[in-house]
Parts: C-alpha cells; structure tokens; sequence
C-alpha cells in the first residue's frame, strides 16, 4: 500500500439492539490491535447527529483516510455515513460498513459470547476491505434533449405527443407507410367511437407540431451509445410517391397488379399503388416494391409528376437521450382449414369483422358477407389464446372478448334480427366492461362454454359449429351463417430483431419483458429504454394510451436532466495487462465491453454509462486485467483471508 | 482433530439484490443460523471466482457457500448462468484435488430468509460431518 492507510472503527451499539447481545467495549479493544486503524470508538447510535459529528470530527482530527462503521445492514444506513465521510471531505467510496445487527446480534442472541467473537470477525473483514478501497468519482454524462419513438399506434402517438407538448423534440419512426396502427382499422371501438376517429385526433395533432419528425416506411437498424446519449440510425424506404401527389387516383386506376389489401385483412384486393386507407398519414399514395412490376403506367400519368420509381432508401442519423418502444403486437392469424378459416368466405376473424363494420371499410360499413345478410352469427372466442388450437399462445389476450362483444351490440343495434351465439372458453370483460356482458344478455345473445376446442363443418348449405356446452353437458350442432374467429393478439414477427438492435429482452410469450412487472411497469431492462401499449403483452386501446403517457413521462424524466450520473462501481481495465482475448466481452449481458485496438495491441474497453457493475466479467478474465471497483480481486481476497485465516493483509 | 466438537468456518458468497437482502431478513425477524457462517456480500454470484473459492479453503474455511438469485430472476440478467457453469467446475476441481464436497450453490431470493437459514444449517451441517480439510496438516505443513 503506498499511501499512508489511515482507519478509523466506530462501533454502534443501538441502543441495546447490538450492545445488549455483543460486548461492544472488548470490540473495540480488539479493534485497536488491527492494522492501520488509527481510532476505534462506539458510541450508542452512530447514525443520530451526534455520532455523524463524531466522524466527521475524527476525520479532521487524526487526519483519516478509511472509515469503517459497525453497525446495521448497509442497505439501511450505507448512504447516511458515505454522505457523513463526503461531507468531511473524504471519497465516499473510502468507507465500509460491518453489519453486527442483522448478521450478528439479531440472529445470535442465544450466544453472546459467541456473537462478540463473531462481531470482531465481522469488523475485521470490514477493516481489511477498507485497506484496499479506492476513491471513485461519479461518472456523469450529457444527456440529449430528444426522444425516438418506435411505433406510430396510438401508445407510440400519445406519447410522442406527452414529450412534444412537454418541449422535446421527438423522432416518430413507424414501420408501415402511415401512422395510425391497429386502432384506425377497428371500425367501432366502445361508445360509438370509431377507430379512425380516435386515431386521426392524435394525427392531426401530431401532424401540426413542429416538434414531432414523423419518419413512416421507416425502420430502426441501429442503436449504439447509452442512457442520455444513443446514436440512432434510420433507414427510410423508398415511397415512390412524393409530397405532389394530390390523391386524384388515376395512377390506380391503370396499375395492373393486384394484391391482397392487408389494411383490410385481405378481404379485398389492392393496386401495387395504393394508400393505406382514406385518413393515412402521410396522405399520399405509396408503391409496394414487393409487388410493383415497374411497367411505369402510373408515372405517364401522373400529372403531377409525384411518382418517382428510381427513388433509393435513406439513412437518417439521430442523437437521442431516449427511446420508447412501442412497437405494439400483431394479429394472430387462424392456419388455414382450421375452423373452416380459408374453406369458407363465411369464416372470418374478429379483426376481418371490424373492417366489415367500419364506415370506411370494404362494404361501407353494411354486415353484407358474399353478397348477403347473415342471418345467424357464431363468434368462437380465444382463439389463438388459451391453448385453444396447437399454435395458440397460453395467455388470456385480454381485449378479444370486449372487443368481440362490443360488435356483437353493434350488431344487434343496426340488425336486431340476426341470431348471435357466443361460444367462449372464459369470459373476461373485467372491469366496467361487464355491463358488455349484461347488455348482450339483454339482447338475447346466447351464450354457450367450451372446453374442447369446437368444430366447423362447412357444408353445401351453410356452416355449423359443433361443440360441447360444458354448462348442460351436451353435445351441440348449430346451422349459422357467419362463424367469426375471435383472434387474439401476438408479439411481432420481428421481435427478433426488436429484441438485437434495443438490446431488450423478452418474456416466454415472446413480449418485451419490464424491467419489473410492478415497480417498473413501463422501463425496459436498458436503462433509457421505455415501453409502450402492447409491446409488453395484450392491452386495450386505453390502456395503451395510459402507458403512452407513462412512457412519454418516464421519458421526458430523463431528458429533461442536463447531465446523469450513474454508480461508479464498473468494470475497469487493466490495458497493460489485458490480452484482448474477448472473454469478458462474450459473458457481458449488457454488450458494455468490446475489444478494441490500442497502439496495434487488443484490448477490452469498457463504456462506463452500459456496465451495470455486477463484476461477472472480472470473475471470468483469465489475467486478471478486468477488475470491478469497489469489489476488486485484492479487495475481496482480503476480505476472505480476513475471515478465513483471521488476518488483516 | 477429529469430527467430534468439530466447529467449522465456512465463508458464504451473498448477492447484494437476493441473498443479502434475506440474510437482513432474517436478521430483522430475528431467526436463528449457527454463528459459523460469515458473510462476504459481493454484486452478483457470478462475481465470485474460482481463486476467492480456493483461496478461503487454502486460507483455513472449511467451506465455501455460494448464494445467488433464482435462475431467471437475475439482477444482472444472466449472472447466475455463469455462476452455475463455474460452481460445476470449481467442484469438480476440487473432487479431483481430493478436497471433498466442501463448495455448494443455493437460490435464496430477496424474500426468503426461511429458505436462508435452512440452506445455511443444512451446510454447516454437513461440513461438521466432513470435518476439516486434511489436505492441510497432511500436505501443506505448519510452520
């Protein structure tokens, strides 16, 4: 040790919480005999005023550079005395807590001859640690005043709009060529509003503020850098259509490829050339390179001369010191000949119905299915939920059953003739959403219970669901018009690549997974991530806008600080001595170490704002090179020797 | 030395966000464990290295407890995957140097002082039968 190790012991007696089982005097004596320790003392509580002072007074007096307190568990009263030893001028990382309470006093109160013995092991170690600390200074780091949201549905739109309104300039990327999401295509949500509704409130707001860069057709490739200070990289793809185009159509009038229109779930065809719907934003014309053949019809006659099939994607370069994630969920889509799903035009999902319903939808909003009016409807609930089929997720998708039975009302408002069976496995309209349940009893809706997933004939004359009603033990047959797949939700199928480029980590249902369900609902596991809507699990439109919000206000939390600093107990290393072998770089779940060149020589590198401190890497460095502060390899070594052998080295 | 009265010391390794927080559990609901377990708290279970492992059995423990987050609940992600993969090597190291099952590994989360102080007893325990290392008289001779 080169400097002059200069230690002061205060032993707490707590009230009689430690004096009362343990000798606290004959601690002290033997405390004396430890090296280094210049002063040892106790006193009846060291965290009251007087015992703080006591420190403080001892620091400047004897010129202490180490200060060791025996008292309680540091999770209790580390932070007052590192505060007490800052505040006498001293690093407060040259300060070790001995916990003679919990581990020694409170637990071994049967022996106090024993637990003294113990208590004297227990501040040994203390003091042999204290030798070998290091002063560290917090790491702090600028952070930018922006905001990326990932995900243009309404969770990633309200909380654009919570961190726009807030001052925070906000970059709004959304994958498909128009904002807007699930909720604009679901014809009625509750109480009579429509999706689109809803969806083009939020645009238009968003569409007026200056604030928010909208990037639509546009997908996050990269994110490097860390909390307060990520380096995003955006890859725009070509629309084929710019800001001319003045929607007059003629373009899709001459288009001769035609697709299935997943805007309206394939119940329609659409051109290569088409708008997402009538409210999309950007409300311009798009061209799907996937389909286009390039015969260039649309371009001679546009007269406007918007259409551009040579345009090449973009590569956009943002700084942001945080990012929302809300990337939402995805449809699950029945396999085809599964319930008569694909067999009949008279099988459709729930999400196919809510276009059917939509004002703006394939039929103008009239229930017509092949031509004509159902006269009965089976709605088969969970599917793709609950185990119900064999690619079924087990969880409950939490909005199916609400959703369902807020069309089956609508139905029943506008056709009050038509037959409804509601074939279920459970029944979830929680909350205010019960009165869902009760009205569609009013209106005579008959609801039966399956366990066993039921079955769909489809026959020359119609269809009919054949189930097992567990409620009267019977085996049914019901002839119906119109079978509605009530689908659930499911995690994108890119979450793979959500997951590589935000370094986010994902639950057994493939959902993005919290940093803690309940004490960090809306925080991903990297710090400066956030999550909104659905990109944790199946959530209502309301709920997605709530944690849009959370979001936006954890967001806003972090970006409106000038600096952060983070705990400065990190990995280190040694470059002298370090191989650049990589192992430490592999085992790293936070992708904080790389190996980079130094003067034509490997080494580790460690980015002090990603390293979270858990010291894994310091175990597997085959040299010796990558240490964690504060929890060394010489500093935990004297601590075992301290205990084992019973010696201060 | 024989087994009889034998008292050993044995070391155990706590992680600061599970088994730390169940040792001052179980200090608060004022739970019992023998005296002859000493506690060194360190970030995460897969700080411990097979040198700090070695060098608390070289430097007279008699065995060494390793404690750490059920595996999925991880603070660090996946720090206990590592510390599991270690644990195996170091016992089977020590197997090989003729040193006996003196190393364990056990799950004790935040909440589970109960669990802490069964684990705990039930090591000391079966380090009491084990008795002391006899590598060190036989091999590594006192001064």
């Amino acid at each position: 040790m080169s400097e002059d190790i200069r230690v002061g012991v205060y032993i707490c007696h707590c009230g009689i919480n430690i004096a009362g089982v343990i000798d606290v005097k004959s601690v002290v004596e033997y405390v004396k005999t430890l090296p280094n320790v210049i002063v040892a003392r106790d006193y009846l509580f060291m965290c009251s005023a007087p015992g703080q002072e006591l420190i403080k007074k001892d620091i400047k007096e004897y010129n202490l550079n180490r200060v060791v307190v025996a008292a309680c568990s540091p999770a209790m009263h580390e932070p007052t005395f590192r505060g007490v030893v800052e505040e006498a001028g001293l690093n407060p990382y040259l300060f070790e807590m001995a916990n003679i309470r919990e581990h020694c006093s409170w637990v071994h109160s049967d022996n106090k001859i024993k637990a003294t013995e113990k208590a004297k092991d227990i501040v040994r170690r203390a003091v042999a640690k204290v030798r070998h600390l290091e002063p560290l200074d917090k790491i702090t780091s600028e952070v930018a005043k922006s905001v990326l949201v990932v995900g243009g549905g309404v969770a990633g739109l309200n909380a654009a709009l919570d961190l726009a309104e807030r001052g925070f300039k906000v970059y709004l990327v959304e994958k498909s060529y128009t904002l807007g999401g699930y909720a604009s295509r679901i014809g009625y949500l509750d109480k009579n509003i429509r999706g689109i509704e809803l969806v083009r409130n939020l645009i238009n707001r968003i569409s007026k503020n200056p604030s928010i860069q909208v990037y639509t057709g546009s997908e996050v490739t990269d994110v490097e850098g860390s909390v307060g200070n990520f380096t995003v990289r955006i890859v725009k793809h070509p629309r084929f259509v710019n800001e001319a185009c003045n929607l007059c159509g003629e373009c899709v009038n001459v288009c001769p490829v035609e697709v299935p229109n997943e805007y309206e779930f394939n119940l329609v065809k659409r051109k290569a050339i088409y708008i997402p719907y009538k409210d999309a934003y950007p409300n311009r014309y798009v061209i799907d390179p996937e389909s286009c053949n390039r015969c260039g019809e649309c371009v001679k006659v546009c007269k406007v001369k918007a259409i551009n099939l040579d345009e090449k994607e973009e590569v956009i370069g943002v700084n942001v010191g945080a990012i929302i994630l809300a990337t939402g969920y995805r449809h699950y889509e029945p396999q085809k000949g599964v319930l008569g799903y694909g067999d009949s035009k008279n099988v459709i999902t729930l999400f196919q119905l809510q276009r059917i319903l939509a004002d703006d939808g394939p039929t103008n909003g009239e229930l017509i299915i092949n031509g004509s009016k159902p006269r009965s409807i089976a709605f088969i609930s969970c599917i793709g939920s609950m185990n119900t089929l064999p690619d079924s997720a087990s969880y409950c998708s939490r909005m199916c059953c609400i959703s369902s039975l807020k069309d089956v009302l609508k139905i029943k408002e506008r056709y009050p003739d038509i037959d409804i069976y509601y074939i279920y496995k459970d029944l979830r309209t929680y909350g205010r959403f019960e009165d869902l349940y009760w009205n569609s009893l009013d209106k005579a809706v008959k609801f039966l219970r399956y366990n066993d997933t039921p079955k769909v004939k489809v026959g020359k004359d119609g269809l009919e669901v054949q189930l097992f009603e567990t409620t009267i033990q019977e085996y049914l047959a019901i002839p119906v018009d119109l079978v509605v797949l009530v689908n659930g939700m499911k995690p994108p199928e890119d979450i793979k690549d959500i997951k590589a480029v935000f370094k986010v980590s994902t639950g057994p249902d493939g959902f993005v997974k919290e940093a803690h369900l309940k004490l960090r609902p809306v925080e991903a596991l990297t710090d400066g991530i956030y999550l909104a809507g659905a990109v944790t699990g199946p959530k209502s439109i309301i709920e997605s806008m709530i944690s849009g919000s959370a979001a936006a206000s954890k967001a806003s939390g972090l970006v409106s600080k000038d600096y952060i600093s983070v705990e400065p107990i990190i990995a280190t290393v040694n470059e002298d001595i370090c191989s650049g072998c990589g192992l430490c770089a592999s085992i790293c779940p936070y992708e904080a170490i790389s190996i980079k060149v130094s003067d034509g020589k490997r080494v580790a590198e460690v980015n002090k704002l990603l390293c979270k401190g858990c010291g894994a890497c310091a175990a597997t460095c085959p040299s010796g090179a990558m240490q964690q502060r504060h929890y060394k390899d010489i500093q935990i070594i004297a601590e075992v020797t301290a205990l084992a052998k019973g010696v201060v080295v | 030395m024989s087994g009889d009265g034998f008292e050993p010391n044995i070391i155990v390794f706590t992680c600061n966000w599970c088994s730390y927080a169940a040792t001052d559990l179980a200090g608060t609901s004022r739970k019992k464990y023998p005296y002859n377990i000493k506690i060194i708290k360190v970030m995460c279970s897969s700080r411990v290295s097979p040198e700090m492992i070695f060098k608390a059995l070289s430097d007279g423990a008699d065995g060494v407890l390793i404690t750490g987050c059920h595996p999925g609940d991880c603070h660090y992600v996946t720090g206990n995957h590592l510390t599991i993969r270690r644990y195996y090597l170091v016992k089977w190291m020590l197997k090989e140097l003729g040193l006996g099952d003196r190393v364990d590994l056990e799950w004790v989360s935040a909440s589970e002082a109960d669990k802490f102080v069964e684990v705990v007893n039930k090591f000391v325990n079966k380090i009491r039968e084990l008795g002391p290392i006899k590598l060190r008289e036989e091999v590594i001779k006192k001064p």
